[in-house]
């Protein structure tokens, strides 16, 4: 802003900011620390950061009987190991991808024919179309959730992959962001395509499918982050069958059946969940900072 | 791949020769381009919020052959057992907590990083953090960093007993004398602690959109503000910076005020409503009610008076843009 901005204010201002941060970073250091501990180390919050990593004797594989020496472990690689042993972290893990990958798929099919219909396409009723998907807009998800689980139930399909997709297959912000977007794209694109004999169909998929990568990539983003993060749905609609565990279900489980003896394991559990978009966060933060808030475009 | 399903709904309109300019086949393919998402939007969105009303009248359990209407039972209930108006009084304290605070702090952090001479990315990327990371997660490690016990807080909070903090903090020489809290077990700090965790995750989703915010603002406006008199920083931020943030802080409002009505993740995890239903929410009634228990009339109700609450909220919203908030 204007000038004077004194050496003691802009200090100052940092002094602020950082006390926010180490508060906004402590429940990261203390997953990433205890990640990488022994036991007994964080019981007593000693070893520093990194722990001091001495070996250290699992009494889990003493009791199934082995030798003592044959038990030795590292703790950070214990931990690591054990939050894969536990429980079926890789399926859990898979079952995330599949999620939230056929999630974002589905949308993208079905919203994008529907935005360039409803911005360049001329049929009677469009208007009362975008006016649904105005409303639609207002209907919170949470709001919706009940229903969609008895309807789920009466069709027999909780606990299945359809009840973790179906449920978010339409996107009516999808539509309403592409619709947006399409309408700045130039009309004489569109005509010169139907010149050279393409049909609309074509035209949606080769020729306003590639201008709208960017916005679409901020939606992707938009998408992924809301449904890989995302935990009360799949806690209502999966309620027995493990092998369909999102990954916060599935840190949900160990949790809930812990003793208290394996927060390492637990805490590397939550790493591993948190670190792919942390990383992809990290890497390019312009995009995910503008695929996070599209919220703030409605 | 995924082509192929989408072609199967349009080949009617891909068949008809490719008639120059014609109306008619791009008007066929308007109906099968907006068909899918007609009917998904009806059968996923719309009928729920209709099923939801109706059966919020009900004393319908899944199992059960049939139902009974029960009239407004249901919203009674809501409204004088105590179990919800707790769960009333919950959400009311989650929402008026976490919203002022994270909108406050998100504003405050943007506004200080954005007058930075440098490092002002460095401050937002860690500020965004935990918007990014699953919330259910991070909850389970706040958990275990707030164990009365073993916790990273309690042990450095121990740490500092003996030292001038007894004497400056009555509270802090009752803790080191007996116990420090024991946060999410205690029912004087659950539902705060439950706050402080919301507050944390969300208000650097307001940084960003204010900062966003920010770079609308004109820079002639703060020069035009000086040659008028409006010296000190707080001048200028009442008279430029806060009207020209109008729209910001409408929308921003409105979408923490949402959030927070949804909050879930962090009650289930962690403390279950509990103590003494301090901390049950509504979003945590309806699964609890609806789901685990089987009540789905209840549970109807209240996703109702929840609808009823947003609807509201987002009305307001777009009254108060179109109304006010124009540059003052």
């Amino acid at each position: 802003m204007t000038g004077h901005a004194s050496p003691f204010s802009e200090a100052l201002k940092h002094a602020v900011l950082i006390i926010g941060a180490l508060i906004v970073i402590l429940p990261f250091y203390v997953m990433v620390s205890y990640s990488l501990k022994a036991p007994h180390e964080i019981e007593t919050n000693t070893g520093g950061f990194f722990g001091a990593q001495e070996q250290m004797v699992d009494e889990y594989c003493v009791k199934l009987g082995n030798a003592r020496e044959d038990c030795l472990e590292t703790p950070a690689i214990f931990n690591y190991t054990q939050a894969f042993k536990k429980a079926p972290l890789l399926r859990y893990l898979a079952n995330g991808v599949i999620v939230t990958a056929s999630i974002f798929l589905i949308q993208a099919l079905v919203a994008l024919p529907c935005a360039y219909a409803l911005a360049k396409l001329k049929f009677w009723g469009r208007d009362m179309v975008f006016g649904m998907v105005l409303v639609c807009l207002l209907i919170p998800v949470h709001a919706i959730a009940l229903p969609l689980y008895i309807m789920l139930a009466k069709l027999g399909l909780t606990n299945t992959y359809a009840s973790l997709v179906v449920p978010w297959t339409i996107s009516v912000f999808g539509i309403f962001l592409m619709r947006q977007f399409f309408k700045t794209v130039p009309d004489d694109l569109i005509d010169a395509a139907r010149m050279d004999g393409m049909n609309e169909f074509s035209i949606v998929w080769k020729v306003m499918l590639p201008t709208a990568i960017p916005a679409l990539l901020a939606f992707a983003i938009f998408s992924v982050v809301a449904h890989w993060n995302d935990y009360f749905w799949p806690r209502v609609v999966i309620t027995g069958d493990r092998d369909l565990y999102t990954p916060p279900l599935g840190l949900r489980e160990f949790r809930g059946g812990s003793d208290g003896s394996d927060w390492g394991a637990m805490m590397a559990t939550a790493m591993i969940i948190v670190t792919p978009l942390i990383v992809a966060f990290l890497m390019a933060q312009k995009r995910f900072i503008e695929g996070i808030t599209l919220t703030g475009m409605k | 791949m995924a082509v192929d399903v989408a072609a199967s709904s349009a080949l009617p309109v891909a068949v008809q020769p490719a008639r120059r300019r014609a109306l008619a086949p791009a008007s066929l393919a308007g109906y099968a381009f907006v068909a899918p998402a007609i009917l998904l939007m009806l059968v996923i969105l719309v009928a729920p919020v209709l099923i939801a009303a109706a059966l919020s009248f009900t004393d319908y359990s899944l199992g059960n052959p049939g139902f009974d209407w029960v009239g407004t039972d249901n919203y009674e209930k809501m409204f004088s057992r105590s179990t919800y108006t707790k769960m009333l009084t919950a959400s009311a304290t989650y929402v008026l907590v976490v919203v002022p605070a994270s909108i406050g702090l998100g504003l405050g952090a943007a506004l200080l990083i954005n007058s930075l001479k440098r490092f002002g990315d460095f401050y937002k990327t860690i500020y965004f953090l935990p918007v990014m990371a699953a919330l259910l997660a991070m909850a389970i490690v706040w958990e275990f960093s707030l164990h009365p016990t073993v916790g990273i807080v309690n042990q450095t909070l121990e740490s500092g007993c003996g030292t001038f903090l007894e004497q400056i903090s009555d509270w802090y020489a009752a803790g080191c004398a007996r116990n420090f809290p024991l946060w999410f077990g205690d029912r004087d700090y659950a539902i705060w602690t439950i706050c402080f965790i919301g507050i944390w995750q969300g208000f650097g989703f307001n940084m960003v959109l204010y900062l966003a915010g920010l770079t609308g603002v004109p820079r002639e406006l703060y020069q035009a503000a000086a040659i008028d008199g409006a010296d000190s920083a707080w001048d200028r931020f009442r008279l430029v910076t806060w009207p020209m943030l109008g729209p910001t802080t409408i929308f921003v409002l409105t979408i923490t005020t949402i959030r927070s009505f949804q909050v879930f993740d962090t009650v289930e995890a962690i403390t279950g409503g509990g103590p003494s239903k301090t901390t049950y929410v509504m979003m945590f009634a309806i699964y609890e009610k609806a789901i685990q228990h089987n009540l789905i009339g209840i549970g109807a109700a209240i996703t109702v008076v929840f609808l009823a609450f947003v609807l509201f909220l987002t009305f307001l919203q777009r009254w108060l843009v179109e109304r006010r908030v124009h540059y003052t």
